[in-house]
């Protein structure tokens, strides 16, 4: 990798200028990528955090001025040195490159600069011209000859605008606008937001895992804003107010028909994308009802049914039909769709469990139900086995958790857990391992199963090994290894496991080009989800293995770009969006480490939940969401972290 | 209750207090520009930003809710600067004509301009373009002297709940615009809350300066809600109608009557004498002539046709008292029932 000259990013000043390569000091702080695009090398870097500088034919002044535009065009203007300082500032930089600059405009943009970064309202102003700063102090030279007249030469440059928050977020949602706009009590225009890139806010209101949250900065004061039930909220207000969202159909200049398999979180974002662009889309669902995953993955107390009902609902006004009760590979072959439609978009999910390697589980037993169809059966309102009380969940996941919580709510005695690492390893949410505790689910961590016990036919326990932790795999995680002789027995008549999902690929007879890999995932083009063959695209849980509902969403929504490019004989490639994405994600967008220089002390606004005693026995949702007043004040502590980065490519 | 240290004092305050509440209850005063005391703090400004010790930057201290054991400064050479940069930038390109404007002389910006004693402002850029015609019959907006603190757009939004008014675009153009023409009624919230002379009233305009007038506190007369304003009056005529913020029921707000319905006072087609139609003409007469008059008529009429004959009508915008006396009248004198007033209409 070709080495850096010059970084002040993040605080740690290293200027290996003048320095023979030999003697060049590491940048520790960022990494930053070498090309932005195939041929197009990244010279250097300004942006919220400072400057980094990997070429000498870089003209520092000339990269200022590029940037200090970007971040006046990105000023809200809702605080006055923000909104006039950054165009001064801007505007003075412009004539110092024209060779119009004076001595003096130096002094004048340090004073404001530092001015507007000390006292603007939000990290648009904070972190704007702080890098101009870093400029100022370590190229004053470059600036002087710029004032006295010396030629700037103009590079070619490109910017993007980034919040933690957003770019964490697998579907990009533009966070700190809908945040905003709940503060502000306009809570339509907030959903208008979020409605431009994600169809689903009441579903993923509810159950996303929020990386988000975990990327924002508030959390380094005190705690990470309540994103997740600010969404939900904005669209239960909605709801609530028996309001429909109005959306936009703008069609593209060429449209189609394009069939959608699986009307999950991938299938349905998709087909809302391709709807608001005018094409014809028709879903094929091979269950009863929409959802996929999300609807009968998640238990009703997490995710009520009729929200994700009446959001897919909604998307159908746009013209989208879905044929329910119709499994592709089975009652229609992909080879027709493929036939019949401009494209197709394969978003199947992964609904088959994995197996756990333990005698027994091969055995047909009564009692030995799989995660994943003993969430179906509870959720259609079966109970899968009402013979059994004594339940034993094997697992670690969130469909692990909803087994254990949804096991009391169809009336389950004694209802354990059983992960073969402790509770700190385990994937799923650390909310949901609360409140299962809560509930009271008897957790055996750093316990393997090794065997099912039955007698005529019928589970009667499980027979386990106590484990210890040994040395980290590729994971990263301590591996679990099991201690000899510590074999042990839970008596029970149900065991579910639920250790992972995988995917049936059976649909894929008959077609070509469609390649999988060796994990039963299929493999597509990263940036643009089409398959080898051009016609059919994937993404969601089948493509990416079994993961999380909003990069499924995030998927289907890069799936319906690139379908109507391909519809429109446009070429698929990858945008400079996707490039920004993958630069951003390289430099890293959040700092968990930044001080803030704030004080914090405002702890985030909790939901009222059902307590457990109550919650234990019913399907009821157990998080009651925000009220108005609550969801404004929660708002309202959001830090509205934006900032911009600007890269000097050549 | 929160302990703070506020320059060395010590303050003690419910939590949740803002810093510059806080200050402001141990009488220690920090400059502010968009903050007014019925909205939601808007720190948009950042003339309130005060230094915490511990924090690297500044915090503006209406936004900022205090934190046990912090200590604040309030003033300080680097908080002057970002004051006096704050107040320079609005200055670049804010139109000097105090001489004809109607804010001058209670203009909060000339107001701290003056304090801060700012002669000369070394920034500078072209003026922003504003194309918003945000205005209505009775409301002018200025775009040149507009500052967007965003008082109005907050007041419109959160004390009427209308939202008729928003800022729109990014930068240095971002400007007050009308985002629903059809949802302004014209209540002139914006204009009791401008700061500076961005948003006057059209009917006032040049009338008389601000420190001529007179303001005589009254009860708008034009329902029974018993607003409080001040009729800002100068030689005997009422020039516009002001009100103080958070006095009275209405604590400052008025509706489009209260706020703009007084030019009927000084009308020249008032009537300020009582006129009896005499050989089909109206002439001025006597308040005793007429009274006797009336009195006289309804007397025969009484007679002749009984007292039911008669009815009264009475209006919304007399007091209490009045209607009362009224109603006891047609009761009692004339001996009828039919007692009604405008509004039941």
């Amino acid at each position: 990798m070709a080495e850096i000259l010059f970084s002040s990013w993040g605080g740690e000043v290293v200027d290996n200028r003048g320095k023979e390569p030999q003697d060049f000091e590491t940048v520790g702080k960022v990494s930053l990528p070498e090309y932005f695009q195939q041929d197009e090398e990244i010279k250097a870097l300004i942006g919220w955090y400072g400057i980094v500088l990997r070429s000498a034919e870089v003209n520092v002044v000339d990269l200022c001025r590029t940037y200090m535009e970007e971040v006046q065009q990105q000023s809200c203007g809702k605080c006055f040195l923000c909104r006039i300082g950054t165009r001064v500032i801007a505007d003075t930089l412009g004539r110092l490159c024209r060779g119009q600059g004076r001595p003096a405009d130096l002094e004048l943009i340090a004073g404001l600069a530092e001015s507007i970064s000390e006292s603007s309202k939000c990290n648009i102003g904070q972190s704007g011209p702080l890098p101009l700063l870093h400029a100022l102090e370590h190229f004053a030279d470059d600036f002087a000859a710029a004032a006295g007249g010396a030629a700037v030469p103009a590079g070619k440059y490109r910017s993007r605008l980034t919040a933690p928050c957003m770019d964490a977020c697998p579907i990009h949602l533009d966070i700190p606008t809908y945040v905003e706009c709940i503060k502000e009590g306009k809570f339509q225009e907030s959903l208008e937001v979020i409605r431009e890139r994600l169809p689903l806010p009441g579903v993923v209101g509810r159950v996303c895992v929020r990386p988000c949250e975990e990327h924002c900065r508030r959390a380094n004061l005190d705690e990470a804003i309540s994103i997740k039930f600010l969404k939900r909220f904005v669209a239960d207000y909605e709801l609530d107010h028996g309001r429909e969202p109005e959306y936009q159909v703008v069609p593209s200049a060429k449209t189609g028909k394009v069939a959608i398999v699986g009307a999950g979180p991938a299938g349905v974002t998709c087909a809302y994308h391709l709807a608001r662009k005018g094409h014809q889309v028709t879903i094929y669902e091979r269950l009863g009802e929409p959802g996929g995953m999300s609807a009968v993955g998640i238990p009703d107390y997490r995710l009520p049914r009729q929200i994700l009902r009446h959001e897919v609902e909604m998307i159908q006004k746009l013209g989208v039909t879905i044929h329910y009760n119709t499994e592709v590979g089975k009652d229609v072959k992909l080879s027709q769709l493929e036939a019949d439609f401009d494209a197709v978009f394969v978003a199947i999910g992964a609904h088959l469990s994995s197996s756990m390697r333990v005698e027994g589980e091969d055995a047909g037993y009564q009692g030995f139900i799989p995660g994943v169809k003993y969430l179906l059966d509870i959720n259609s309102g079966i109970d899968p086995y009402p013979e059994g009380k004594k339940v034993v969940v094997v697992g670690g996941g969130n469909v692990a958790i909803d087994c254990v919580r949804c096991s009391f709510r169809i009336g389950k005695e004694d209802v354990n857990l059983v992960y073969r690492r402790t509770e700190k390893e385990m994937p799923a949410d650390d909310v949901e391992i609360h409140d299962a505790k809560e509930e009271k689910v008897n957790f055996h961590f750093l316990t393997q199963p090794i065997k099912v016990l039955a007698e005529n036919g019928k589970v009667v326990g499980l027979e386990c090994i106590k484990m210890q932790l040994g040395e980290p795999d590729e994971s990263g995680r301590r591996r679990p290894e099991p201690v000899e002789g510590s074999e042990f027995v839970i008596d029970c008549d149900i065991v579910v496991p639920a250790i992972g999902q995988t995917i049936d690929l059976s649909l894929l007879e008959g077609v070509d080009n469609v390649k999988t890999t060796r994990w039963h995932t299929i493999v597509v083009n990263e940036d643009t989800k089409q398959t080898e063959n051009p016609k059919i695209f994937s993404a969601g849980d089948c493509e990416t293995g079994p993961g999380a509902l909003i990069t499924a969403c995030a998927g289907g929504r890069k799936a319906a770009f690139n379908i109507d490019k391909f519809i429109n004989d446009e070429p698929l490639v990858a945008t400079e969006n996707d490039y920004f994405d993958k630069f951003f994600s390289q430099v890293k967008v959040y700092d968990p480490q930044e001080e803030i220089g704030f004080i914090g002390g405002r702890p985030r606004y909790q939901l009222k939940m059902l307590p457990p005693d109550t919650r234990k026995y019913t399907f009821d949702e157990v998080e009651q969401g925000f009220s108005p007043q609550e969801a404004m004040a929660e708002a309202d502590r959001c830090l509205r972290c934006y900032r911009v980065a600007t890269i000097a490519v050549g | 209750m929160v302990k703070l240290t506020i320059d060395g004092k010590e303050v003690k305050v419910p939590a949740g207090t803002t810093i510059l509440a806080a200050a402001k209850s141990a009488g220690i005063s920090i400059p502010t520009l968009c903050f007014h005391g019925r909205l939601d703090p808007i720190g948009s400004c950042r003339m309130c930003v005060v230094e915490i010790e511990g924090c690297a930057h500044p915090m503006a201290a209406c936004t900022t809710p205090v934190v046990e054991g912090i200590s604040v400064t309030t003033n300080s050479e680097r908080l002057q600067r970002i004051r006096k940069d704050s107040l320079k930038l609005i200055l670049v390109n804010h139109p000097l004509d105090c001489p004809i404007c109607d804010k001058g002389g209670e203009c909060l910006l000339q107001d701290l301009v003056y304090e801060f004693g700012i002669d000369r402002v070394e920034y500078q850029t072209p003026k922003p373009e504003r194309s918003s015609q945000y205005a209505t019959p009775l409301i002018r907006y200025w775009p040149d002297r507009c500052i967007m603190c965003l008082r109005c757009v907050t007041a419109c939004r959160e004390i009427k709940g209308i939202g008729a008014i928003d800022i729109k675009g990014a930068g240095y153009g971002s400007q007050v615009v009308v985002i629903d023409e059809d949802k302004c009624q014209s209540c002139g919230e914006c204009l009791q809350v401008c700061p500076t002379g961005a948003l006057t009233e059209n009917l006032s305009r040049y009338k008389g300066r601000p420190w001529l007038v007179k303001r005589v506190p009254t009860t708008c007369t034009y329902c029974g809600c018993g607003c409080q304003l001040e009729l800002n009056v100068e030689q005997n005529r009422v020039m516009a109608v002001t009100t103080k913020e958070g006095k009275g029921v209405n604590r400052g707000s008025l509706c489009v009557k209260g706020r703009f319905g007084y030019e009927f006072i000084n009308s020249e087609e008032r009537l300020t004498k009582p006129l009896i139609k005499k050989d089909g003409e109206f002439r001025e007469a006597s308040w005793d002539d007429a009274l006797s008059l009336v009195a006289e008529k309804f007397k025969s009429i009484k007679e002749e046709s009984g007292p039911d004959a008669i009815a009264g009508l009475s209006s919304a915008r007399c007091t209490n008292e009045e209607n009362y006396l009224f109603q006891k009248f047609m009761r009692a004198v004339i001996g009828t029932n039919n007692v009604d007033h405008c509004a039941r209409l």
